[in-house]
Order: structure tokens, then C-alpha cells, then sequence
């Protein structure tokens, strides 16, 4: 074995930021080994990104705070350093594709450090073309960021960390804000990076399953600010210290848990292509032949009915011919890719856009007659980012605004506001302001602010959006409860499949304004063709169900049954 | 939709598109120092044709701003009506002292032929300035903007203030849409027809919490990915919108260059006679 050389280590390594009265990261022993690819994952608040930008030097040049113990970076001693010497051998691509963007083109934004290093213009262009073919952005050097997508942003931001002598490349969450074909394309586009230009790479991300599309070396698991774990894929996948610490398992190793299969890191697990599945094939099959109680939700009348819908902001229609109905008490998925009409429909569906021809039924009334006022008491809209939706200093005022906007009398305000604080889980915190609040809350408050006007539907805009899994699993199965107990209709539009998958019956798919699918979530799951009009990706189950032979939409359809199941009465119950 | 604003971020391919951006922060600043120095229409006149030639040249987009030049006129004829108004007599102190009337209202609002050379004299000259700024506006980029100021001496941590406003402006429109389409789902009405403009106003004031918080959040982002590429490192910077210069811009330079000597002649001459106040008026 080659000798290994270490670009990063971290000895007895503790950081406290300023505005901390604790330490983040508590006594880190790590060593990172040039040329190695090395996935950072844990929960939010874990310490992984404060890991990461110790290493980046904003901890503590950007954001102050107490260092103890040694971080060396290249043989360079951090807290003595600085973050433009570290930035010489660390590129960093932040979570944000879209602030991270400073250059007003394509060309310019790869161009940015190199301009900031004063290099002449002459040499400046073919390192810039270099690395624009590299990320495969070539063509696109001359254009402006409002033209690219997620993906691409995110393309030239690596790009714009490439030249030079940078060693170590950092993806702080990089899956984040993209679809799922885009986030599988990244990991792609960072595996071939790592390989062909020889760096090393560290991946920050809490979403275990769609890393592990490309193979890592390694993998440090962190929790409350410590290393939990620091070895092989496939050791942990076969531990339960995903569960404990709160990491979503990837779903072909739920399938396999579920069949009460033995696992163990010699079945290589961590690759669904190759895992050896030799020693699981008949529990597998003895579980597939289970009878399950099939679920079928419970639904009314039908509350909402879109008749051929087309609709255009000029000439080009975002909507082309939409239809069809929702009845009470579903829960729909809205996926496909960005830019495929999904949040028009939203706008539309609101009444902020309306139809250029077709109708939307609301309760079987024409919804024209409504003003957008009137069919917020009947559709609610929650947006992704709870912070622009929140205006106000206390939660209950927040809550009772739609209410006031509306004249209600104070009576009716203060019982209709009790009721819905108390559906929310947040009556007793109903003074506090909204600023002290978890984000979780935030986003109970932001539905609570909707639910306030009783509607019938509401509209969910990615709402785990950069949530980790016992955030995502706390917003989502308090939906679930408003759903069951109270009837509420929700539509979620999201990028994430194990959601539409684990919390909703329907899928809506929608491409290039077209609604190409609407059906069960498992039968829209094992077509290949609305896959990729979708930008969605083959869950690992499919994968899965092929390996073993198995009809896809049947096994996807089973899991899902055994699933809810697992959910509503525990494991036991269910076998 | 995004790019309603008539800056291009891209830079076009006419002849003046082309030029690098301190060629025209120059250019344009030496024009300013040109315009504002004088009164004497044989100096405004051929700019004024220029001008004309210049924003032809750059095949703009009419419709936009045919809004802006007619508010420009109006705005600017206004002024001079008003001026007229003021002092009736205006044109005389700068003519050499005739009142020469054209035609009389009453005694006290007369139109002389020497007021009227002044304010169609002003009202050119403002007119020239406005459309050799829409010019500049025109064919420039915000970078080029910025590597043309740092051309001139500004330091560039002020040069980076124009370029990223620029970069920046679309997204923060974007997060105002997605605000107000979320309060006004919840009840805030917007609709002049139904809500006064004092609700109105209240209600966007609603929308500017909400777009203020999570634009600091977008700033402190920013901020970090220009640190972690080494932005405010050394004293110097280079641009990679701002390329060599071109035969063109080595002409311009003679050109300014030249005019801004003129205008040193020119201010230093008019400024140390102070009898010879008057502006150029060829019927005196």
C-alpha cells in the first residue's frame, strides 16, 4: 500500500462559536488522506457543516469563535492562517447555488477567483474554459444565472473552485435544492471529478441513499458535535446507529430490514447494484408472498375539479389542457421537474393566476365568481420557506392576521385562533415570538396561519425542504395527523420521492405543462417513461425488485402497504 | 421576465457594445464634464446629433423607452415653462441684456427672443445629456461598469457594489412576487379598486418584513462564497468582463483624451474672464 498523505487533521479539535455558550464540535480526531472521498452525514445540528467550514476557514474568519486543539489543512496550522490562504488549496461549493452565484454570467462566476487573484485576462480565459468543460458548461459561458437551473448553478460554482492547486473540494449539502435527476447527475459529475482530476473530495449531506449512487471510501457520522462513526460504507448500513442517530436508511435496506433479514458489511451494502442478496433471497420472497391489508383512504365528495386548464403569463402556455379532480380528505403528491408548471398550478389553483380557458370547480362553483380572498378560505397555500411567510413578532398574531384582514369579530377570532393553535401543537406557546421558535415550529405556525380560515385544501410547497430526517418525519407526520383527524385535504408539490412515496396515495406529474400522469404513487413509480419526462429517479426499490425478479410496481406497492402498516402499528403488529 | 430592467447583462455586438467599459465610463464622463460646462449651442448641437446617431446604433428596444424619453420631455418642459414663468426676462442676462418681444400676454408675461434662445438652448442641452446617458447605459454591462471604474482610480470593493446590485436586484423582485402572492392568499388585498392607498401602503409594508429577513440571510450567503474565492485578498483586482483594447478604443482615447483638454481650455478661459458671462447668442 502506497504511503497516505494526510491533507486534513483534526487532533483533539474543539470549536465554539462566539454566540455560543457551548462548544459545537467537541475533542474531533479525524484524518482525511489526499485522494480520498469521504462523506460527512448527520443530522442538522450535528456539526457536520461547522466541520466542514473549519476546514474552509469562515470558522473562525467569518464567523468568530474559540478554537482548541490543532486542525492542520495542507500542513497549514488554520487558526494561524487565513481564509484566502486556506482557499488557495480548499475550493468550497456552498448549499445555495443561486447566492453562491456572484458573476453576473456563466464565464464571469468561474472567472471570479482568478480575477480576485489579480491574474491577467489573457491567462485567466483558457483556465476558465478549462473548467467550464470540465463541469460540462462549455456552451453555456455567455449565459446569465436566471437562465440556468439548479443543477447548472451548482455545476459552475464547482467550476469556479476547480483551478488552480485546490486539493480538497467541500460540497456543503449539495443535494439540497435540486430534483432528483439533477441531485443524481451531481453525484455523478462529483465522482468524475474526484477520479479524473485527482482531488479530494468531502461530501457534507444528510441524505445517505442518493450519495451512495457513487461509491465513497468512507464515511464520519456525526451527532450533538462528535464523530459517532469514521470507517467503511457498508459497516454502518449494516449497524442500527442510523436509526439511532436519525439518518434516513436508504429504502432497499428498509425492503431488506423489513423481510427480517441478517445484515451484515459482507454483503457489500452500500452499492444496491451489487449488494449480495444471495443469503436474503427467501425471506425476501416469503415477505413478498405476505397477505397485507390493502390501504385504501378513506375520501369524500369531490371538493376541487380542474377542467381543462390552459393558462400562459404571455404566449407560451405553462399549463397546457389540465385536468382532473380531488376529493376530500386525499393527499397528493405534485412532483416533476422545475419549471414544469408545478407552482403556476399552485398560483393557479389560488386564484392569484387564473385560467386562460377551462374552469376550476370549486365545491362545483365556478371559481371565477371567488376573489383571491375568498378562495384563500377555501385553498390554502403554504410556501417553502417559512421565513417569508411570516410577518409578525408573536405566534398567535400571526395566526389571527388572515383572520382580522377578514373584520372578524374578536370573539370569533380568539376561538377560531385557540382551535387552530391547539391542532398545531402550539397553544402553549402561543406568546412566544416567532423568532425563538425551532424551524420546525416556524413551519407549524406558517400552517397554522392558513389553517386559521378552516380551508378545505391545503397547498404544500416542498415543505421538508433541507430538513433532516426527524425534522422531515416531525413535519410530516403532523400533516398526516391534520389529514386523519381532521379530514384536510393536502397537496404536496416536492421533489422528494421517499415522501410522495412514505405520506400521500396520488401522484400528479407534471412536464413541460402537461399533466402526464396522475395515478398511484407506486404505478408512477415503476414507469419508466414519466420518470424521465419528470426528472424523477428509479427508487432503489425498483432496483431491487429487478435484481430479484420480482414485478416492480407490485413489490413497490407492497413495501408501501407494509410501510403504513409498520407506521400505524409498529413492526411487530405487522408480522 | 426576469431582465425588465434596459440593462444588458450580456454585452451586445454593435460598434459601441463592443468597446471596452473604461473606454465608456470615460468617454461618458468626459461628455458630462463637456455638456454641463457650457451654454453655447454650436458646442451642443453636434452631441446632440451624436447622441442621436449613437443610440440608433445600438438597436435598443423603442417600446421601453419611448415611456422614458416621453416623461424626459415632459418633465423638461415643464421646466422651462416654469422657468419662463419665474423671470420672463431670464434670457436677457444671459443674451447681453436686449428684450427683444415676440409677442406679448399681458405686462407681465411677454416671451422676448433672447428668453426663448436661452431655454431652448437649456432645454437641448438636457435633452443631450439625458439620451449620451441612455447611450451609456445602454452599452454598458454592470461589470463592465465596474472594471471601468476601477479604471478610474475607485476602489474596488465600491466597483463590486454595481455588479452585484445588478446580479442581485431580479432574485429579490422574485422573493417580493412569492411574498405577496402568499399574503395576499391570506387576506391582504391589493386590488386598487377595493383597497385604499393607505391600506395599500400599510399592506406592503406587510411584505417588506418578510423580504427583508431572508435577504440577509441571501447576503451573509454572498458574502461567504466571495470569501471562500479569495474576494478582498489583495489590493488589486483584474476583470474578466473587461477585454484588450480593441483599434476602437485606442480612437476613443485619442478622442477624449483631446475633448478633455478642450474642456480644461474651455472652463479655465470662460472662469478666469468674468465678463464674458453671456452664452453664444447669434442675433445680438
Amino acid at each position: 500500500m502506497p504511503m497516505r498523505t494526510p491533507i486534513v487533521e483534526f487532533r483533539n479539535f474543539s470549536f465554539r462559536y462566539k454566540s455560543q455558550s457551548e462548544p459545537t464540535l467537541h475533542d474531533i480526531n479525524l484524518t482525511i488522506y489526499k485522494g480520498e472521498k469521504v462523506l460527512i452525514l448527520g443530522p442538522s445540528g450535528s456539526g457536520k457543516s461547522t466541520l466542514a467550514n473549519c476546514i474552509n476557514g469562515l470558522n473562525p474568519f467569518s464567523y468568530d469563535g474559540v478554537i482548541t486543539g490543532s486542525c492542520k489543512v495542507a500542513g497549514m496550522e488554520t487558526k494561524n492562517a487565513s481564509i484566502f490562504a486556506l482557499s488557495k488549496v480548499v475550493g468550497t461549493v456552498l448549499q445555495d447555488s443561486d447566492a453562491q452565484f456572484v458573476g453576473l454570467s456563466v464565464g464571469e462566476d468561474i472567472a471570479f477567483a482568478l480575477e480576485n487573484q489579480s491574474v491577467p485576462r489573457k491567462e485567466m480565459l483558457p483556465k476558465v474554459e478549462w473548467a467550464a468543460g470540465v463541469v460540462g458548461m462549455s456552451d453555456f459561458l455567455m449565459h446569465v444565472p436566471y437562465e440556468l437551473s439548479g443543477g447548472q448553478k451548482q455545476k459552475v460554482a464547482l467550476a469556479g473552485v476547480l483551478h488552480g492547486d485546490v486539493d480538497l473540494l467541500i460540497f456543503d449539502e449539495p443535494l439540497a435544492s435540486l430534483d432528483p435527476m439533477m441531485g443524481m447527475t451531481a453525484v455523478e459529475l462529483i465522482d468524475r471529478i474526484h477520479k479524473e482530476q485527482n482531488k479530494t473530495v468531502l461530501i457534507v449531506e444528510h441524505r445517505l441513499e442518493d450519495v451512495l449512487h457513487r461509491s465513497v471510501d468512507r464515511i464520519v457520522l456525526m451527532n450533538e458535535g462528535s464523530i459517532v462513526y469514521d470507517g467503511d460504507p457498508d459497516r454502518l448500513l449494516a449497524s442500527d446507529l442510523l436509526t439511532r442517530y436519525g439518518i434516513r436508511e436508504p429504502l432497499y435496506i428498509k425492503a431488506l430490514q423489513y423481510a427480517g433479514c441478517e445484515l451484515s458489511s459482507e454483503q457489500k451494502l452500500a452499492d444496491i447494484q451489487t449488494v449480495d442478496l444471495s443469503p436474503f433471497e427467501e425471506q425476501l420472497k416469503k415477505q413478498q408472498m405476505m397477505k397485507l391489508e390493502k390501504y385504501v383512504p378513506r375520501l369524500g365528495e369531490e371538493i376541487l375539479k380542474v377542467e381543462n386548464v390552459t393558462f400562459a403569463y404571455d404566449k407560451d402556455p405553462v399549463l397546457k389542457n389540465i385536468s382532473f379532480s380531488v376529493r376530500k380528505g386525499e393527499k397528493i403528491a405534485v412532483v416533476g421537474k422545475n419549471g414544469a408548471g408545478k407552482s403556476t398550478l399552485a398560483k393557479l389553483l389560488c386564484g392569484i393566476v387564473r385560467p386562460r380557458e377551462g374552469r376550476v370547480l370549486i365545491n362545483g362553483t365556478d371559481y371565477t365568481q371567488y376573489s383571491i380572498k375568498e378562495i384563500g378560505e377555501r385553498i390554502g397555500y403554504v410556501m417553502q420557506n417559512p421565513n417569508q411567510m411570516l410577518v409578525k413578532d408573536i405566534i398567535k398574531d400571526e395566526v389571527e392576521l388572515a383572520m382580522l384582514l377578514r373584520g372578524k369579530s374578536r370573539a370569533e377570532i380568539d376561538e377560531a385562533v385557540k382551535k387552530t393553535l391547539k391542532m398545531c401543537g402550539l397553544y402553549p406557546m402561543r406568546n412566544w415570538p416567532v423568532s425563538a421558535v425551532s424551524y420546525g415550529q416556524k413551519k407549524r405556525a406558517t400552517i397554522a396561519s392558513i389553517l386559521v380560515l378552516q380551508p378545505e385544501i391545503i397547498i404544500l410547497d416542498e415543505p421538508t425542504a433541507g430538513q433532516d430526517f426527524r425534522h422531515y418525519t416531525e413535519i410530516m407526520e403532523f400533516l398526516d395527523e391534520l389529514n386523519r383527524e381532521y379530514g384536510i385535504t393536502i397537496l404536496f408539490v416536492t421533489h422528494d420521492m421517499h415522501l410522495a412515496i412514505q405520506y400521500t396515495d396520488r401522484a400528479l406529474v407534471f412536464s413541460e405543462g402537461e399533466l402526464v400522469a396522475d395515478d398511484s404513487v407506486f404505478r408512477v413509480l415503476s414507469n419508466d417513461e414519466v420518470i424521465t419526462k419528470a426528472n424523477l429517479k428509479q427508487t432503489s426499490l425498483y432496483t431491487l425488485a429487478r435484481r430479484l425478479g420480482f414485478e416492480p410496481e407490485a413489490y413497490i406497492e407492497h413495501f408501501i402497504n407494509y410501510e403504513r402498516m409498520v407506521r400505524v402499528h409498529g413492526k411487530q403488529a405487522a408480522d | 421576465m426576469e431582465n425588465k430592467l434596459l440593462i444588458n447583462l450580456i454585452p451586445g455586438d454593435t460598434f459601441l457594445h463592443r468597446l471596452t467599459g473604461k473606454t465608456k465610463v470615460r468617454t461618458f464622463i468626459v461628455l458630462l464634464i463637456y455638456l454641463i460646462m457650457s451654454f453655447d449651442l454650436r458646442l451642443i448641437l453636434p452631441l446632440f446629433i451624436l447622441g442621436i446617431i449613437g443610440l440608433k446604433s445600438l438597436k435598443p428596444a423603442w417600446k421601453t423607452l419611448k415611456y422614458f424619453f416621453i416623461i424626459i420631455v415632459a418633465v423638461n418642459l415643464l421646466n422651462i415653462v416654469l422657468f419662463w414663468l419665474a423671470d420672463p426676462d431670464i434670457g436677457a442676462y444671459w443674451c447681453g441684456g436686449d428684450n427683444t418681444v415676440l409677442f406679448k400676454l399681458t405686462d407681465r408675461f411677454y416671451l422676448t427672443a433672447e428668453t426663448f434662445w436661452y431655454l431652448m438652448v437649456r432645454f437641448i442641452k438636457m435633452i443631450t445629456s439625458f439620451m449620451v446617458s441612455v447611450v451609456f447605459i445602454l452599452s454598458i454591462t454592470p461589470s463592465e461598469l465596474a472594471a471601468g471604474l476601477y479604471s478610474i482610480k475607485v476602489p474596488y470593493k465600491i466597483c463590486t457594489i454595481f455588479s452585484l446590485a445588478f446580479r442581485y436586484i431580479p432574485d429579490i423582485g422574485r422573493d417580493f412576487q412569492n411574498i405577496k402572492v402568499s399574503l395576499q392568499t391570506r387576506g391582504v388585498e391589493l386590488d386598487p379598486k377595493k383597497a385604499s392607498l393607505k391600506d395599500r401602503l400599510k399592506q406592503n409594508v406587510l411584505i417588506l418584513i418578510p423580504l427583508i429577513i431572508s435577504s440577509f440571510d441571501r447576503v451573509a450567503n454572498i458574502s461567504n462564497a466571495m470569501d471562500l474565492r479569495g474576494y478582498g485578498r489583495g489590493k488589486t483586482r483584474t476583470y474578466y468582463s473587461e477585454h484588450e483594447e480593441l483599434k476602437a478604443d485606442k480612437a476613443f482615447k485619442v478622442i477624449y483624451v483631446a475633448l478633455l483638454l478642450f474642456c480644461a481650455y474651455w472652463i479655465i478661459t470662460h472662469n478666469t474672464m468674468p465678463q464674458d458671462f453671456r452664452m453664444w447668442y447669434p442675433f445680438a
